[in-house]
């Protein structure tokens, strides 16, 4: 076990480190210089470009940003906020912590509602309970976030006028309900699927037929003995949720005019602000590859059977 | 009466006894007549795989349904466009900001001179102003042909009314005229073959149609560019979607062909790009892109038809093509990985080889016509997803650029106005629904269908 886990974070960091690589060829390569402007001149922006080191060779620039990573410095940003050490625009200017709020409570509301769903629907299987919650969630699948949180916004916003059209800062409930509930629709749908389909594979299973007839109570049998064993995909699926709820947040965030992480990161690509640029995909990308490492080892604890080296295919 | 097989039988069984025992009679050893031959086949009448496919997914009501309303969103993409009107791209200054079914004021006085005869109706625009046309000369084209004429003094708002089976084509109404139910006929002062100045400023339209889904700020008909967004988001899906496939499928039956190191190597590059958080790279991918594509289309557009049609479709376009076949190719190797190890243990593998086969052949000839099952569904679910991506690109302003559209960007667009003209987006966001839904559930069907051995 330990082993595998000192793996798997080997595995992250170079993975991470691959991430930056790319991340910096590729900003590199975008046209056009961070302190282009229409008024500077070419002298003003090779004196900023030295400034910045941004007139050293690139494998030395690559380099620096490697090592101060380790060092924990991210840098100061060049554009946006100029002068502005990147690692305070992030954390201590309250974006992190408006995306990760809205990440996570995004991530609540699919388990806790989809794994429910899921369930009734399988338990119910073939009635007219089944059949609605299966039009919902095709349904839920073929919405992109972006879409349904201008729908939500159009029918309680501009209409209805309950929930505010900004949200701003995300002050106070009201204001929290129409993006968590756009962010996570279509990952509680697809939970409340994949639920439906592994419960009813655990519930067909010999130990369900076994434990029915020693006379265990059905509520019993579904919460202790066909839920545990059913959760194992919703498991797995876990990982790529933490990374589609990171970038649906991208749009969410534009939508209801929050300033968090991802409309941050959007704005520093078009502004070729390259700390920002780096420092945003790093911190993003660490966030979903945590997500999928611990994913990786709450699967192997939930479920002995699962051999860690050879993984299948 | 002696049984006719009494003597070869070597364990001594009375054939008397057997044949009572089975109630065979003597009868049942007569040659068949064709008839009996006939019924024969009918009763055992062989389905092949496909056959087999069509019935189960016939059978399936729900993707039987989805594919019929998502061919009729083809039509709507694909032969909508030239039932109505009205273009993506062209601009109707006096028909700006209209709601669904609203008339612009030209048009319903071109409504009121409808009755007058089957005509055309062409509203003269000035660049710069909305009404008022100056003296001079203009022309527009009517049937293949160009007409010119000439306006001696400042006239206000001027519809004209082009009666195409008359002699007499070119017929003038003044607003007032019209208002007043007197209907002034001006005719054209001066008729020519050839075009005159400003011409392209005029804009033609084959009689009043409804702007069915409104106009936006800069008086373009919604439908028309819904359609064309439409039209654009299934061209991106399925080009997109073929793209993985062919990416996808060779990449995943050489490894699982070649196996050993070969297998170990390429699966680790799978894995690699799997755990890459690819959106982001996506969205950096689409910045670095767009200008140097575009660039290099200015330059080459003429050398080869390809990059002719690739530059038509936009630099923003063409780079999400460069992403999927960068990143997102890696499922469907997966899948193919999996399949091409199952299959290549199977004795006609081993008979190709035998024969001296090679590689290439055995995976274009054996392995991926076997595969076809997984290849058909991956596709088919790879589309909805590439639609996805492409919207959620355009939503944050890269993907497709205006005049162009796609679902997304029609989204995006009418996000801005979203309080002033909530119906603008609900169109598009609609369709782009319609779309996704139906290629997930046919997909799904398909996959019920081609390999009912998933169905749960």
């Amino acid at each position: 076990m330990a082993s595998y886990i000192l793996k798997r974070v080997v595995g992250s960091i170079l993975i991470l480190l691959l991430i930056m690589v790319v991340t910096f060829f590729l900003m590199n390569a975008v046209p056009g210089s961070p302190f282009l402007t229409e008024k500077s001149t070419p002298e003003q922006i090779a004196l900023a470009n030295a400034k910045y080191g941004l007139d050293k060779p690139k494998y030395v620039q690559l380099w620096n940003y490697i090592k101060n990573y380790c060092k924990g410095d991210l840098g100061v940003s060049l554009k946006m906020q100029e002068g502005t050490p990147v690692k305070d625009i992030i954390f201590h200017q309250g974006k992190f912590e408006l995306s990760i709020k809205l990440g996570i409570y995004a991530l609540l509301l699919a388990i806790i509602v989809g794994i429910p769903l899921g369930c009734l629907a399988a338990y119910f299987r073939g009635s007219w309970l089944d059949g609605l919650l299966r039009v919902v969630t095709t349904i839920g699948v073929a919405i992109p976030g972006f879409v349904l949180a201008a729908l939500l916004l159009i029918v309680f916003s501009v209409k209805l006028n309950i929930f505010p059209t900004r949200s701003e800062n995300l002050p106070n409930f009201k204001s929290y309900v129409l993006p968590v509930i756009s962010l996570a629709s279509y990952y509680t749908c697809y939970i409340a699927k994949l639920m439906r389909t592994s419960m009813l594979d655990a519930i067909n299973q010999d130990y369900i037929r076994t434990a029915r007839a020693k006379g265990v109570k059905t509520g019993s049998i579904i919460l202790k003995h066909a839920l545990r064993n059913s959760l194992i995909p919703v498991v797995t699926y876990l990982g790529p949720v933490t990374a589609g709820i990171i970038t649906g947040s991208f749009v969410i965030e534009s939508t209801f005019s929050i300033p968090g992480l991802g409309k941050y990161f959007v704005q520093s690509v078009t502004s070729r602000d390259y700390p920002v640029i780096m420092a945003t995909t790093v911190v993003l990308s660490a966030l979903v590859i945590v997500m999928m490492l611990v994913v990786d080892i709450v699967y192997k604890i939930v479920d002995p059977r699962i051999t860690l080296t050879a993984k299948e295919d | 009466m002696k049984a006719p097989f009494a003597k070869f039988s070597p364990f001594h069984v009375d054939p008397e006894k057997v044949m009572k025992t089975f109630g065979i009679e003597d009868d049942d050893f007569n040659k068949a007549s064709d008839a009996e031959k006939e019924s024969m086949v009918e009763m055992h009448k062989s389905i092949s795989y496909w056959k087999d496919a069509l019935r189960r997914f016939r059978a399936n009501t729900v993707s039987m349904v989805a594919l019929f309303v998502f061919i009729a969103c083809l039509f709507f993409a694909f032969i909508g466009p030239y039932l109505i009107p009205y273009n993506y791209a062209d601009q109707y200054r006096t028909s700006q900001k209209l709601g669904p079914f609203e008339y612009s004021d030209d048009e319903k006085i071109a409504r009121l001179a409808e009755g007058v005869g089957d005509g055309f109706y062409a509203t003269a625009i000035r660049p710069g102003s909305i009404t008022g046309i100056d003296p001079g000369n203009y022309c527009f084209r009517s049937g293949g042909k160009y007409y010119a004429f000439t306006i001696t003094e400042l006239t206000d708002k001027v519809i004209f009314i082009l009666d195409r089976d008359a002699a007499d084509p070119l017929k003038l109404y003044t607003e007032t005229a019209v208002q007043n139910g007197a209907w002034a006929d001006y005719t054209a002062i001066s008729f020519s073959d050839t075009p005159a100045e400003g011409a392209t400023q005029l804009k033609l339209v084959r009689k009043v149609f409804p702007h069915v889904f409104g106009t936006d700020s800069s008086g373009r008909d919604l439908m028309a560019r819904t359609m064309y967004g439409a039209r654009v988001s299934i061209i991106i899906g399925v080009v997109a979607a073929l793209i993985v496939l062919i990416i996808g499928s060779l990449y995943g039956s050489i490894s699982g062909l070649a196996g050993g190191p070969v297998d170990f190597v390429m699966m680790r590059i799978v894995e690699l790009i799997y755990s890459i958080p690819e959106v982001l790279i996506v969205l950096l991918l689409q910045v670095v892109l767009k200008d140097p594509l575009k660039a290099w289309f200015d330059a080459n557009s003429d050398t080869s038809a390809f990059v002719r049609a690739m530059s038509d479709l936009g630099a923003g376009i063409v780079s999400i093509f460069i992403t999927f076949a960068v990143l997102y190719w890696v499922t469907m190797a997966r899948i193919i990985r999996g399949q091409v190890l199952m299959l290549k243990k199977q004795e006609y593998v081993t008979a190709a080889t035998a024969l001296g086969a090679s590689n290439g052949r055995i995976i274009t000839k054996h392995l991926l016509p076997n595969c076809i099952g997984p290849l058909m569904i991956t596709t088919c679910l790879q589309i909805p997803s590439a639609i996805f991506l492409e919207s959620f690109l355009s939503f944050l302003g890269l993907g497709v650029s205006a005049p162009m559209a796609s679902l997304g960007s029609l989204c995006s667009d009418a996000l801005q106005t979203i309080t002033l003209y909530p119906y603008r987006l609900v169109f598009p966001a609609i369709v782009l629904t319609i779309i996704v839904l139906t290629l997930n559930l046919v997909g799904d069907g398909l996959r019920d269908a081609l390999d009912p051995r998933l169905k749960k």
